[in-house]
């Protein structure tokens, strides 16, 4: 590829940048094959909406294997109700080919537009609508990886953890066979809510409720943006008809949440953290970020947050990392710890992902400085 | 017929005017955060699967002023500007890129050679066609 176009490929959402060495796009998984087995460092892209620099390439050290092109769809059986993608399949396209069977996969992250089923898979994203249907790993069968040597092996459920939510550091995740649920009428809900304290009792009492399938959180500041009042927001989505926005308007206010964080972004908030804490823990940490005025919105429902930094703030970054470990939280929830978080992991799950590293790319060969 | 036609040698105005053409594309992409939505909705994206032929690739090669002829792959639809959160003219700098491109010598020899034929025959094949097609005029 021309080395002006392979610029394209050096950035991802996350605003890092890196120049490969070149640039693949494979359109078969035998392609892929060969394409690991005659170059020695390969870094994996899928829709590249990733926050964290996990597709950003180490300058022209890293070849990026794109697979976007890995985009078919097979075997969809609706009376089990599984269906087998390969790697480069976007979510929203998969979504709308199993619409027309009533079928859907219902783990949906705000950039459902774009982001690849393969990328899902390696950052086990988790979505709005984690408090009912919980991670991307809940939901698949097997996974097709090929190792390092090229050899393409398939992981069933038990083998599954060394796959998914380690960001491709030890494998290139090439078709997996998704499980798949029915298609629900959504409608949501718009709730005010004037103090910190009270979001943590109607966060509990709307999880309480069965048909509730989505619970984010907005801030006092995001709400004006968007143009709701000047009040800590919570949007719930039902999956029946007990929300006041149904069909359009609900589609709207989906929409409108989706772009919270470009919205914010715009004002010079770029940098976007995603810790998971406790919900009891939630307003300390919401009244800490509120002290230094960093626009925060989230997953309330499953205890992530996602606190935006300006190019002043991003020194609180770290200082933030301490408040929620001390907290009990986690530091990443959902985004996965890339490049852009990987001074934050604890010794001792690094010393956990290493071993697993060490054991499945036993040629260093994946995704290196990326994680650990 | 196929007229044949030569390559402009861009002259020191024309490098001025592209350079110039450039500063406000980059201007237009100084906000961009690369969020990928505008990927999602383009028609291009969608059949070539490249993102070099993307809306999101062609704001990052001219956010860093880097012309290529992957921008004559637009099809200036706008289907991005509708999805982009921040409302960037991402067509507008498309068009300006291409602008520049030529300016500098580089469009795409295609485009040239329609442009010859409409000056010559008045339509873009450089053959007599007939009374019934209206003539088109280039400036």
């Amino acid at each position: 590829m021309n080395k002006n176009l392979m610029n394209v490929y050096g950035v991802d959402a996350s605003k890092m940048k890196g120049t490969p060495l070149d640039v693949f796009l494979p359109e078969t998984i035998d392609e892929v094959k060969r394409i690991v087995t005659t170059n020695k460092r390969i870094c994996i892209r899928g829709g590249a909406t990733g926050l964290a620099g996990g597709a950003v390439p180490e300058n022209n050290v890293d070849v990026i294997l794109d697979m976007s092109k890995l985009d078919k769809i097979s075997n969809l059986s609706g009376e089990h109700r599984l269906v087998e993608i390969e790697a480069g399949v976007i979510l929203d396209d998969l979504r709308e080919y199993l619409y027309e069977f009533g079928l859907e996969f219902p783990v949906k992250p705000s950039s459902h537009m774009v982001c690849t089923i393969g990328g899902m898979i390696a950052t086990d994203a988790v979505g709005n609508r984690a408090i009912k249907y919980g991670k991307t790993s809940h939901w698949i069968k097997w996974v097709e990886v090929i190792d390092c040597n090229g050899k393409l092996e398939r992981k069933g459920i038990t083998e599954l953890s060394d796959y998914a939510g380690l960001e491709g550091i030890t494998g290139v995740i090439v078709r997996a066979c998704l499980k798949l649920s029915s298609v629900k009428t959504r409608t949501a809900s718009l709730v005010k809510v004037g103090d910190l304290d009270d979001i943590v009792a109607t966060v509990r009492e709307y999880k309480r409720n069965t048909s509730v399938s989505m619970i984010e959180f907005l801030d006092k500041g995001i709400s004006k943006k968007i143009g709701l009042e000047d009040t800590y927001h919570l949007i719930i989505e039902y999956e029946d008809d007990s929300g006041k926005f149904k069909g359009r308007d609900y589609d709207k206010l989906l929409a409108k949440r989706d772009e919270v964080y470009p919205l914010i972004a715009s004002d010079g908030f770029v940098r976007i953290e995603d810790p998971k804490i406790m919900l009891d823990k939630f307003p300390k940490l919401m009244r800490w970020l509120e002290d230094r005025k960093i626009p925060t919105f989230g997953h309330i429902g499953v205890g992530i947050i996602h606190p935006c930094f300006d190019y002043n703030q991003e020194k609180c970054i770290p200082e933030m990392m301490k408040v929620v470990k001390r907290l009990g939280g986690a530091i990443s929830g959902e985004h996965g710890i890339g490049i852009l978080k990987k001074a934050f992991v604890e010794f001792n799950d690094k010393k956990i992902l290493e071993n697993v590293k060490k054991r499945t790319d036993t040629l260093s060969k994946f995704n290196m400085g990326k994680v650990i | 017929m196929v007229t044949k036609t030569t390559k402009p040698i861009p002259s020191k105005t024309d490098k001025i005017e592209a350079g110039n053409l450039m500063e406000e594309v980059a201007e237009i992409f100084e906000n961009c955060i690369q969020c990928g939505m505008c990927k999602s909705i383009c028609p291009v994206f969608k059949i070539l699967k490249e993102e070099r032929v993307s809306a999101r690739g062609h704001a990052i090669l001219l956010s860093k002023k880097i012309l290529d002829k992957a921008l004559f792959e637009c099809t200036l639809c706008k289907a991005c500007e509708q999805k982009c959160p921040l409302d960037l003219k991402i067509c507008d700098a498309v068009r300006k890129g291409r602008e520049a491109l030529v300016l500098k010598g580089k469009g795409l020899k295609s485009n040239e050679e329609m442009i010859t034929n409409i000056r010559k025959t008045g339509n873009p094949f450089g053959k007599n066609i007939g009374d019934n097609p209206e003539k088109l005029y280039c400036c």
